[in-house]
């Protein structure tokens, strides 16, 4: 242990750090886990009501469907992990054009959702000008947005085209350290391409797949807000509404902040167990 | 990793086909913004998916002038600058402290640090804008400033913290009996010597406090950040899209110019993030 000095001048370093973290992070957390017991009528009046709140969500339609979006949402997740592995792949197998794809895939990544979704929302209303195409050529306009059947995808499919060159270079990263004579080794004993990718990269990908998934997850569940904000508003009715955006429209719209807190609660239990994963994932890399 | 075979080479060269496609698709936003904030309501109206023949400026006039952009744009400026730089003062003094200095419940203090990644905003909406209500710290610029220092820090510390375990401990050796040379150390030495460090941070966290909407809308709520006012503009009933192009081409013009400024440091860093934490 170092000196009083050295002690004190220490926990005046991260005084700010953890004076932040705490009043902002934590405390609120504490905060809204006792705030989900309680429910307000009123601007003052806050009354307890026990598991209310989570009894409550259970006949919310609203929040049945956000669940059931979110469970559509991680149904597709092994396309948000394989596409970018596959072009990863590609690409550093020396695919022409290469280099010009890794600094281009990862462009919208680095623009505002706020910004890609307001320039989605122009390409594909019912006015907008993918219809306009389509019809030029010939074809039945689809109202992209404005459907419960087809909004959803949509939303899913803007959030991934604007990060899969995220994952994509992590992807890059992770096949960096594969090593060359392994490869080289599987190719001397006759392997074919796609027997190399199968027994001898992706073995090697493992945890950086592992890696990946986690934090898409993660993302997908606490980064969408801006693009819902302005793509679709979480319609048409609540097709396209996931629990952050629930929470976003019950703390803003409605005076029911024990009701949000309680939302809140389910998704940070959801939130901590991925980032306990990605915790343990983490340790293990290091430990490699 | 060369590819052998010439069947391989037509294999690859065939599947860079549909790859450039994709990458096409990634450029033709920006196309579509900068083609359409060119034209006039009418003649988008007109022609939605042609090339701009006669373009125009007046857009770019409106959006400054009369939708405000101006002082929204001078908003995300201060913001983003006042919290990128107390975001790199915090975690360097945090991550000197945790990498070179020896003190009870170092380890502890470091993993709640990092544990309150697990805390996204979402998460504490409720309570953290009572929060910054019950401080005052609601509809000021330092407020949010605050905001996003909170919600962007862990990555930062940790990062600072791994940089500088990396340093010999030496270099605060003769000085570890005397705060005020500790302090000195830390700016004499500590931050010329993080320099990569915080400039892959810097940029960062530059793209995350500028790109910002949810955490601008729940603090700012009387003036607006850049990205506030680009969602307002477009939520207008009747939007001029033309307008709002040129308003997305004007919030979007220092981010595009950073990217390709510091493509290399951003992608880096990324990539440091992902695989090493």
């Amino acid at each position: 242990m170092g000196s009083p000095a050295e002690r004190r001048i220490a926990l005046l370093f991260i005084a700010p750090a953890l004076l932040l973290v705490a009043v902002f992070r934590i405390f609120p957390l504490l905060w809204g886990f006792v705030l989900s017991f309680f429910d307000s009528d009123g601007m003052t009046k806050l009354e307890f009501v026990g598991f209310g709140n989570y009894v409550a969500l259970a006949s919310d339609n609203a929040f049945r469907d956000s669940v059931e979006n979110t469970l559509i949402l991680i149904a597709t997740l092994p396309i948000w992990v394989a596409l970018p592995m596959l072009l990863a792949i590609l690409i550093h197998q020396g695919v022409p054009g290469g280099g010009f794809f890794r600094a281009v895939y990862f462009f919208p990544a680095v623009l505002s959702s706020v910004i890609i979704g307001s320039i989605f929302n122009m390409v594909l209303r019912y006015d907008g000008s993918l219809n306009a195409m389509l019809k030029a050529v010939g074809l039945v306009p689809v109202d992209w947005l404005g459907s419960g059947s087809t909004a959803l995808y949509v939303l899913f499919s803007v959030q991934l085209w604007s990060t899969f060159g995220m994952s994509l270079l992590i992807f890059l990263a992770g096949l960096s350290t594969v090593p060359t004579e392994l490869v080289e080794a599987a190719r001397l004993d006759g392997a074919k391409p796609m027997q190399i990718w199968w027994h001898v990269i992706i073995p090697v990908l493992r945890p950086i797949i592992e890696f990946v998934g986690v934090v898409t997850t993660i993302g997908a569940l606490t980064s969408m807000f801006g693009l819902i904000y302005v793509l679709t508003a979480g319609g048409p009715g609540t097709s396209t509404t996931l629990p952050e955006f629930l929470i976003w429209l019950e703390q803003g719209k409605m005076n029911r902040p024990g009701y949000a807190a309680a939302i809140s609660m389910l998704l940070f239990s959801l939130m901590a167990g991925l980032a306990y994963v990605q915790i343990r994932i983490m340790s293990k890399n290091a430990n490699l | 990793m060369a590819i052998s075979g010439t069947r391989e080479k037509w294999l690859m060269r065939g599947l860079s086909v549909p790859m450039l496609l994709l990458a096409l698709t990634c450029l033709y936003p920006v196309f579509f913004a900068i083609n359409n904030a060119l034209k006039t309501d009418k003649d988008y109206i007109l022609n939605r998916f042609s090339i701009v023949t006669d373009p125009t400026l007046q857009n770019f006039v409106n959006a400054w002038t009369r939708s405000r952009l101006s002082e929204y744009f001078l908003n995300s400026v201060v913001v983003t600058v006042g919290a990128v730089a107390l975001l790199l003062a915090v975690s360097s003094l945090a991550g000197f402290a945790f990498a070179m200095l020896r003190f009870p419940y170092r380890k502890l203090l470091f993993i709640v640090i990092l544990a309150s990644l697990m805390i996204p905003v979402q998460v504490v909406l409720v309570p953290f804008y009572r929060t910054i209500v019950t401080l005052g710290l609601v509809n000021t610029r330092i407020g949010l400033i605050i905001s996003y220092t909170a919600f962007f820090l862990p990555f930062c510390v940790y990062l600072m913290t791994a940089f500088y375990s990396g340093l010999p401990r030496e270099l605060v050796e003769a000085a570890r009996m005397d705060g005020a040379k500790l302090i000195q150390i830390w700016w004499h030495v500590m931050l010329p010597l993080g320099k990569p460090a915080l400039i892959t941070l810097g940029i960062l966290n530059t793209l995350y406090c500028w790109n910002d909407v949810l955490i601008s809308l729940l603090v700012l709520q009387k003036e607006r950040t850049l990205m506030v006012g680009i969602a307002a503009l477009k939520g207008e009933y009747t939007t001029n899209i033309p307008l709002l192009m040129a308003g997305i081409v004007i919030a979007a013009a220092p981010i595009v110019i950073i990217y390709i400024i510091f493509q290399r440091r951003i992608v880096n860093g990324i990539a440091t993030g992902a695989v090493k934490g």
